[in-house]
């Protein structure tokens, strides 16, 4: 009971966090159900160890839920309480919480801001900001209950018939709320809307693959698997250009992750310069959809009698020109490294991440310098536009669906390969290079395959993305799209192929919900990344193999869940 | 079938390998020993092409193979066992013996390997499906030995097999190694436990500072007055 109060107190510390950042003034009339949903959650991540070990009953998970909803609930109904009592009196807090104004505490309360200041609040307000948190408590025990039986059943203890099909359903049941979300009329959530549903398909695709993982492999897998794919193929066309745009972007950091997973989750290889070959593949696209903006290129093209002003290539007959060179530029930058291995090659990548962005800077009459590739051509269907064809599809969602289909492409080539010679050959080289050589392997081809396969997908990404931002600069392949691809492997789980989907839209998609607390999200993420490498450091959906690497004392585990899973894939 | 002419090893600058040669033919057991540093290890690397000899020539059964890449080397069938247990700690019990047969291409064969290397060493069955670096260091061994066999090789270059062992476990490595051979494969065998080696080996070769000091028959070795003042210790 001491434990739980302490978990209490901690989730008081967070959303005390969350309402000094001045989440609620962003959510405005959404901020009790968020900060419910985000309780919640906390709930079940902290009570689902315990459950699992201790084969807690309902009863027992709801009260600890409880208890620690409480907690939060009165502390923070206190502290804002005393806010309040500040803010009334006409004490300026603002000079030391600058997010604490009568905006911020009036959506806390869900009353109107005048309120707050005239000192009106009246008690109701506040037992149902404390009800609310209470009931998220204890949701998030009754969540613990619902799915520990129904992860391929694998929960030690209590089976409950059909949590299973709850785990199953859910995404189907979110998509279709967020479609019911998006039909003209419906005016749930007010202005906060599009953000809210921007979340929930962020949500509703991290529970599609908790639904795959579920489902018994084999046919219900393939089944349910298709069934996600339609629907996620559809959202495009649901979505608005805001969301499309949030989750086109999502799916290409997908389609860079799963590159990335190869060199670093399969072949060990850790490369920081990854954007590297991202860049080449944007630019590639650019020189070739947009030669006029290259004053380099469009001399050139003049001079043997052809005119920049059009495309020398489609964005379909470009898609393999953008591959090659950047697995070009992949070989390139394995040849140098490798004899390297560790921290060594982490320095030297990055440093080449680096010099190709400064080429990109420099190489003033290639690149156009800082002053970018402009009017980079769209992709079309057929000669199309799709904008042409159907007013559902916008060019974000038009971008978005593309990036769905990349990242399928990809993954089922990340997951054929891991299945392969070659993946056994990283795997083993990963694991120790000496005794890979001792059995056979061919190290500098086996690792100049990782770079360049590697290097292929980030390519692939990288044109997609020349074609999302129309216009492309140097500063857009800064160190930090190759931190940001890292930590979404990281986060998700090294060498799995869902965990990379999981990571992408924890890493880059929720951020851009919680855009007006934009300045926090930096210090928010690497508190994240710390307690999840202490917590978790497999990742939230690990493959096999990484599981037990990092907690070899389940090693004698026979087959486990995700193993089922990644064979469903296959 | 294995032969070693006049090989110069260097690590850079130092000369680990001063003109060694030697000879293992087919179906024996050849034992090098020596003691810390003197070369033994260099000289297995070599032969794998690990390393690569500055002079000499490594001929397997006539043809010349060192400046061949290592993997390429495994492909002839010289296979080596590495010193320490080296395993891939990660992988299953199984999986590391698959990555033994990651050259071959012929499924019968491997899977009718498999199972004599289970047989050969009942330890790992029980153990299929547990991360290797969660074994015991004998069975680490047996892992690493057995991962080697799953090449099929035609010479197993085995490197300190009984290192670190207890006393027990050296009794029944050495009891493999002797049916290993009996069963068809060739072997070299470096160790520091010059003692149980020489009674398993056909012939051995006692080095020292990076060249051949004695050479001959192991019951011979055994008996020789300078190699039991200076190795076994009696």
């Amino acid at each position: 009971m001491r434990k739980t109060f302490n978990i209490g107190l901690i989730a008081f510390a967070i959303l005390t966090y969350l309402t000094l950042i001045g989440l609620p003034t962003r959510l405005a009339g959404a901020t009790q159900p968020v900060l419910a949903v985000l309780l919640a959650l906390f709930v079940y991540a902290v009570l689902r160890g315990p459950a699992r070990e201790t084969g807690m009953g309902l009863g027992q998970l709801l009260q600890h839920g409880l208890l620690i909803g409480l907690v939060a609930g009165l502390l923070l109904v206190v502290e804002v309480g005393f806010f309040n009592s500040l803010l009334g009196d006409g004490v300026k807090i603002q000079p030391v919480f600058d997010q604490i104004v009568p905006l911020n505490m009036a959506a806390m309360l869900n009353v109107r801001a005048g309120t707050v200041l005239n000192g009106e609040v009246s008690p109701i307000a506040y037992a149902i900001l404390a009800l609310y948190l209470a009931l998220a408590g204890v949701a998030g025990g009754l969540l613990v209950h619902f799915t520990r039986s129904g992860a391929a059943g694998s929960m030690r203890g209590v089976h409950i018939p059909g949590t299973r099909w709850f785990t199953i359903l859910l995404p189907f049941a979110l998509f279709a709320f967020i479609y019911y979300l998006g039909l003209d009329g419906v005016t749930t959530f007010g202005n906060d809307k599009n953000i809210i549903r921007l979340l929930l398909v962020l949500m509703a695709t991290g529970s599609g693959l908790f639904a795959l993982r579920a489902a018994h492999a084999g046919l219900e897998q393939l089944i349910i698997g298709a069934l996600l794919a339609v629907v996620l193929l559809c959202l495009p066309f649901v979505l608005n250009q805001f969301q499309n745009s949030v989750m086109n972007i999502v799916f290409i950091f997908v389609m860079m992750g799963l590159g990335l997973n190869i060199v670093v989750g399969y072949a060990g290889l850790l490369d920081l310069g990854y954007v590297a070959f991202f860049a080449i593949g944007a630019y590639v696209y650019a020189f070739v959809s947009a030669p006029f903006s290259s004053p380099y290129i469009s001399a050139l093209l003049t001079g043997m009698g052809i005119s920049p002003q059009s495309p020398l290539l489609g964005y379909w007959s470009a898609i393999p020109l953008a591959m090659l060179t950047a697995a070009i530029g992949g070989v390139l930058l394995g040849i140098p490294v490798l004899r390297l291995r560790g921290d060594y090659l982490a320095i030297v990548t990055l440093g080449f991440g680096e010099i190709i962005r400064l080429f990109m800077l420099n190489l003033g009459d290639l690149t156009n310098g800082p002053r970018g590739l402009l009017q980079i051509a769209q992709p079309t269907l057929f000669g199309v536009a799709p904008a042409a064809l159907t007013t559902h599809l916008d060019a974000q969602g038009w971008i978005f669906l593309l990036a769905i289909l990349g990242s399928a492409v990809v993954a089922f080539v990340a997951i054929r390969l891991n299945d392969s010679r070659l993946g056994r050959a990283w795997v083993a080289m990963r694991e120790d290079e000496d005794v890979a050589q001792a059995t056979g392997i061919h190290l500098v081809q086996t690792k100049l395959l990782a770079f360049a396969i590697g290097a292929t997908f980030a390519g692939l990404a990288g044109q997609l993305y020349a074609a999302r931002q129309v216009n492309i600069f140097p500063e857009n392949f800064s160190l930090f799209v190759s931190i940001d691809a890292l930590a979404l492997i990281i986060v998700g789980g090294m060498g799995s192929i869902p965990g990379v989907v999981l990571g992408a839209l924890a890493l880059k998609g929720l951020p851009e919900v919680l855009r007006g607390v934009d300045e926090y999200r930096i210090v928010t993420f690497a508190v994240l990344l710390i307690v999840m490498m202490i917590v978790r450091p497999e990742g939230i959906l690990p493959s096999a193999r990484r599981r037990r690497e990092l907690h070899s004392e389940d090693a004698e585990l026979p087959v486990d869940e995700d193993e089922q899973l990644e064979g469903g894939h296959a | 079938m294995l032969t070693l002419e006049n090989i110069h090893t260097y690590y850079d600058r130092i000369h680990a390998l001063k003109g060694i040669s030697l000879t293992v033919e087919q179906g024996e057991i050849v034992t090098l020993i020596g003691s810390n540093g003197a070369g033994k290890t260099t000289t297995l690397n070599t032969i794998s092409g690990i390393l690569t000899p500055k002079e000499g020539t490594v001929y397997l059964e006539g043809e010349r193979i060192d400046h061949l890449p290592a993997h390429t080397v495994t492909h002839r069938g010289v296979v080596q066992s590495p010193e320490g247990r080296k395993i891939f700690a990660r992988l299953t019990v199984q999986e590391n013996l698959e990555m033994g047969a990651f050259n071959r291409n012929d499924t019968d064969g491997i899977a009718s390997d498999y199972e004599r290397v289970l047989s050969l060493f009942p330890r790992l069955r029980e153990r299929l499906k547990q991360a290797g670096g969660t074994l015991s260091g004998g069975e680490q061994q047996m892992l690493a030995m057995g991962r080697a066999m799953m090449a099929r090789p035609r010479i197993l270059l085995l490197d300190e097999p009984s290192m670190g062992l207890a006393p027990i476990l050296v009794e029944q490595i050495f009891q493999i190694i002797l049916e290993i051979n009996s069963q068809g494969t060739t072997i070299l065998l470096v160790e520091q436990n010059a003692q149980a080696a020489l009674q398993v080996a056909h012939r051995g070769y006692v080095m020292e500072t990076g060249t051949i000091r004695l050479s001959g028959e192991a019951k011979t070795l055994l008996e020789d007055p300078q190699v039991v003042e200076a190795y076994l210790g009696f």
